[in-house]
């Protein structure tokens, strides 16, 4: 790899790393508005992460796959999520069933799972090895955090950020492992991906309208 | 014989400088404060002046206190004074570099802030005790932050020793941008501010019961104690934002002790100490002091900030 | 020609469902759908004939394909839109008749039945396994506002359940098949065929196993959650029981089969390419804990269409149980389970819909005499519950016997026995509810009568065909049975 490409690999590296970081703050905010706003910006750096992998190492395919990621993930959907969230009138904090203190620990723990879930793929990897690959403990990382957070909050909004802070990991470890599936399948993903989200934005709608929160506390009446 | 005596004018200019420098990032903090709150404020200088009539007056010592109450004071400005002479300013290997390294550092801290809490207690009033608690608590979360921060940039370095930290990243420069860096230094920014007693954490110019912690442990002192710790609390920010510049900016260290070499580092370590004070006095204008319940939730993401950085750097094997 | 093939298949319904979208008279939306559905369905035989006339189909490009595998479960996916369009007919106008639902609620109905449709046969007939998923993710989005049809409290909070827990579930699915191209790209030349299932399994010996045990776990995991697969099960009591009735059968009938369909798949590859008892041994693990998890929920259960999806949950164990003995008698029984339970399923909910409507309510206690009320749904509905239960003479009997069987012929001694235990303790749940339903003194206050003769009509068909399935296979049947275990053996 000559120098033009250590760069890169290092630019990726620290991008990857604030990535990481737009998740734990997620997880350790109280603020639905910060929410947004830094899926917003986790969504900024993976669309630079894609570009440099793009550019750096010319894939061009990847090129498609970060336009639709800034369209999409940077622009559209948090428009949505404001959208919603004005719309329906919700007290903008949002309530824990894991405290802050914990869940931070937790992901700490979910991170270094994710190194040992990562290593076996790592290692499998002959011939060439990409250089993005080493985001992938990362790109897991996001993908059990984004779960977590699903769980660990109560409001729906935040639940609808935790599939996309998972989708968001997803997408990361495609770039890391195959440098992202074929355009064709990954504009199909970012489809579902959109639709995914306007569903649920509607759901959030009619939920407000016959709820009177968008709290999960609600959402128990289903038992057994 | 040359060499000792190289050493101990090198461990007196160091020590000169942080004594006389320490009071002026304070006064530029506040001033900066003032001026972004649309106020004169006080005048850059006012620290000096203040410690001086503080010299002047005398001490009243609670009838209650012990010997814990008036050791203190020399403690905590003792202590914190060997640590300056042990992190590298001006140049590296400091003088003093054989005599203990980050560890010794972070107990040295230790000692001082033990003491301090001890005082807190000795004066026998609520606030003290309450300051003390608080301040330990504190303490619990920001010290194990502030190891995994430091041992992110040991572990690069091959070394706990300070000043072979700073002499090995200012040799290879790059190594310093990399996410485990970066995220350590994020890290240990946040301990500086809690540290040092810094809004978002601890507001230094409050006297509220609701607000205090370290004013409260220092509540009963006056006169020439009183002088000492605030000498020595800003001889601790200094520290600190000593360690920021130099273990995450290593340029301009002198390694040799050519007068030119010299002024350029203290002109670098001035340069980079005055950036960082700006920068904590932006933070310390434009955020809100959190609510006390709060503190720990904002520490624990210092500590995962630094537990992250020391990770990522086995992860990403930088 | 297979390209006419799957062009038919896959474009009727969306077309029908750009109609019923914009069109807003009932009569049409009605017609357009039923023909819809018998167009695919007519399809679905002609695909099936071709396949056992010329093995596998491919488009160029490789990326749908079909062979016995995919003609066997089309067929039974569009049987069941084609029975479940039927029965809506009638079900709708009788709703509409007593003002129980607004005319946009059926257009509404209609144009996403008609998605669904679509949805199913797109994952059916895909090859690359990036269409695989973005049809299964679609499935899930386009049955979302099935479910959540009715806009009350209970059918939204379903709803939003179901989506979240599938769309987790088929993300981390998505994980296992970027591992599962990962892996393929060492071996493949050309990366726009790694993603192809025939070329993946032709080349299945050269695929790293570690990679692929780690892919299959997360691939498991997300296409069991859609098929739902104790224990990512919870959300399809709740979907099942909010949703309405034709979209309950359907998603019983044939969604179902989709999520199993990729789990074959999937199986099949990996099976292939680990070797050993790595997948079998998972199999088995979900199946008996999703047939055994269940007997609680079933024992005590007091709305009726949640105990149905109960039983849903029971059927997809069975399937995935005999997928995990793995031997050719252990496939025909799933398969032919897969048959037999689509059938009830649809029998048993549809009927089911037609108590509903009469009682107008879903709890067990308040609906008592069934047989004096709504005689001829009551006894279809007890007839299919006792099918549902593997009772003889009808054909789920035929298909667990096999199951039990080839279990017991594999040396799974202990697990088939658990099978057995399972599905004797779950007989007598449904069975006893089903009894209080259906005999007893009559307890509506007033009710809506009998479904109309169309409807009931097509339910004693599909009651009918049980019992015959019980007896005898048709041989056309059987062939593809046949071909569709070959698939599994290649």
């Amino acid at each position: 790899m000559g120098p033009g490409a250590q760069t890169i690999s290092q630019y990726i590296d620290i991008l990857a790393a604030m990535i990481l970081v737009t998740a734990f703050l997620i997880v350790s905010s109280r603020s639905l508005t910060f929410y947004v706003r830094l899926f917003s910006l986790q969504s900024f750096f993976l669309a630079a992460v894609a570009l440099l992998v793009a550019i750096g190492y010319g894939e061009m395919h990847i090129l498609t796959a970060a336009i639709l990621t800034i369209v999409v993930k940077v622009v559209a959907i948090p428009i949505v999520l404001n959208k919603i969230t004005d719309a329906i009138k919700v007290r903008k904090e949002i309530d824990f069933t894991i405290n802050v203190t914990v869940s931070l620990l937790i992901c700490g723990g979910l991170v270094i799972v994710a190194d040992s879930v990562a290593q076996p793929i790592l290692s499998a990897q002959t011939g060439d090895t990409l250089g993005v690959s080493r985001v992938l403990p990362a790109s897991i990382a996001m993908i059990m955090i984004g779960l977590f957070i699903m769980v660990a909050r109560k409001k729906a909004v935040t639940q609808l950020i935790g599939l996309m802070t998972m989708e968001n990991g997803l997408f990361l470890s495609g770039l890391a492992i195959t440098y992202g599936m074929p355009m064709i399948v990954e504009v199909g993903i970012f489809f579902d991906i959109l639709m995914a989200t306007l569903i649920l934005g509607v759901f959030m709608f009619r939920i407000n309208r016959t709820f009177e929160s968008i709290s999960m506390d609600t959402l128990r009446s289903l038992r057994h | 014989m040359i060499d000792i005596a190289a050493d101990i004018a090198g461990v007196l200019v160091q020590a000169v400088l942080a004594l006389g420098f320490a009071p002026l990032v304070t006064g530029i903090i506040r001033k900066t404060k003032a001026r972004l709150q649309n106020r004169q404020g006080p005048p850059i200088l006012q620290p000096y002046l203040d410690l001086q009539k503080l010299f002047r007056k005398g001490v009243i010592i609670p009838s209650t206190a012990s010997w814990i109450f008036r050791a203190t004071p020399y403690i905590l400005f003792a202590s914190t004074l060997v640590i300056v002479l042990l992190v590298p300013t001006l140049f590296t290997p400091v003088p003093l570099h054989w005599a203990g390294d980050i560890i010794t550092v972070v107990y040295l801290f230790a000692l001082g802030r033990f003491f301090l809490a001890l005082a807190g207690l000795d004066t026998g009033t609520s606030f003290g005790g309450l300051g003390s608690s608080r301040e330990m608590s504190i303490a619990a979360i920001i010290e194990p932050a502030m190891m995994l921060a430091i041992f992110t940039v040991s572990v690069t370095a091959g070394s706990t020793n300070l000043s072979t930290i700073v002499a090995s990243l200012s040799t290879t420069p790059a190594s310093a941008v990399n996410p485990s860096h970066i995220l350590a230094f994020a890290g240990l920014f946040i301990v500086t501010l809690a540290e040092t007693g810094r809004i978002p954490v601890d507001n230094p110019a409050t006297h509220l019961e609701l607000t205090m912690i370290h004013e409260a442990m220092v509540l009963e002192y006056s006169g020439r104690y009183l002088a000492l710790i605030e000498w020595a609390s800003q001889m601790k920010l200094l520290i600190f934002l000593a360690l920021l510049s130099n273990m995450f900016f290593p340029l301009g260290m002198a390694t040799t002790l050519s007068p030119a070499a010299l002024l350029v580092a203290l002109i670098a370590i001035a340069g980079k100490t005055i950036v960082l004070a700006i920068v904590v006095a932006v933070i310390e204008s434009t955020n809100a002091k959190l609510r006390l319940f709060r503190v720990p939730e904002f520490l624990m993401v210092a500590f995962i900030l630094s537990l992250l950085a020391l990770i990522l750097y086995f992860i990403v094997g930088v | 020609m297979s390209i006419v093939l799957f062009s038919i298949l896959l474009c009727v319904p969306l077309a029908a469902s750009v109609y019923c979208g914009l069109e807003t008279r009932r009569k049409r939306l009605e017609t357009a759908t039923w023909i819809a559905s018998a167009i695919t369905f007519g399809s679905s035989i002609w695909l099936a004939a071709a396949v056992l006339e010329h093995t596998t189909l491919s488009s160029p490009q490789g990326w749908f394909y079909a062979d016995a595998l995919s003609g066997l479960l089309a067929l039974v996916v569009s049987g069941s839109s084609l029975v479940t369009a039927l029965y809506s007919v009638g079900y709708f106008r009788r709703l509409a008749r007593e003002e129980r639902v607004s005319s946009r609620e059926t257009r509404l109905f209609y144009a996403l039945f008609n998605v669904f449709v679509f949805t199913m046969m797109f994952v059916l007939l895909a090859n690359n396994l990036g269409f695989l998923w973005i049809g299964t993710e679609a499935t899930t989005l386009g049955t979302t506002f099935l479910v959540a049809l009715y806009d009350r409290e209970r059918s939204l909070e379903a709803a939003w359940k179901y989506v979240i827990i599938c769309s987790v579930g088929i993300a981390l699915a998505l994980f296992g098949i970027m591992l599962t191209y990962f892996s393929a790209l060492h071996v493949v030349p050309s990366s726009a065929n790694a993603l192809n299932w025939s070329t993946l399994v032709s080349v299945a010996g050269q695929l790293d196993p570690a990679i692929l045990k780690l892919a299959f776990v997360f691939i498991l995991v997300g296409f069991g959650t859609k098929a739902g697969l104790a224990p990512m099960h919870t959300w399809k009591p709740d979907a099942y029981a909010e949703a309405p009735t034709p979209v309950s059968a359907l998603m019983a009938a044939g969604l179902v089969n989709i999520a199993l369909y990729a789990l074959m798949r999937f199986h099949i590859l990996v099976h292939r390419a680990v070797g050993g008892s790595f997948v079998s041994t998972l199999f088995i693990i979900f199946g008996l804990l999703s047939m055994g998890i269940v007997i609680p929920f079933v024992l005590m259960q007091r709305d009726y269409k949640r105990l149905l999806a109960y039983s849903s949950i029971e059927h997809v164990g069975i399937i995935v149980f005999a997928l995990g003995i793995a031997t050719p008698l252990a496939y025909f029984g799933a398969l032919l389970h897969l048959v037999n339970n689509a059938i009830a399923k649809l029998l048993v909910f549809l009927s089911a819909g037609n108590i509903r409507l009469a009682y107008r309510s879903k709890i067990i206690h308040r609906v008592s005499g069934a047989a004096t009320l709504v005689p001829f749904s009551a006894t279809l509905f007890l007839v299919g519950m006792f099918a549902v239960t593997g009772w003889p003479p009808f054909g789920l009997f035929i298909s667990e016997f096999t199951i039990v069987s080839a279990g017991f012929a594999s040396g799974a001694i202990w697990e088939s026995s658990a099978f057995i235990f399972f599905v004797t303790a779950l007989f007598g749940g449904f069975i006893y509810y089903a009894g209080r339903m259906v005999l007893g003194p009559v307890t509506a206050m007033q009710s809506t009568g009998e479904a109309d003769i169309t409807t009931i009509i097509l339910l004693t068909v599909l009651a009918v065909s049980l019992l015959v399935m019980g007896i005898w296979i048709p041989e056309p049947l059987r062939l593809l049975l046949h071909r569709a275990v070959l698939v599994f053996q290649q």
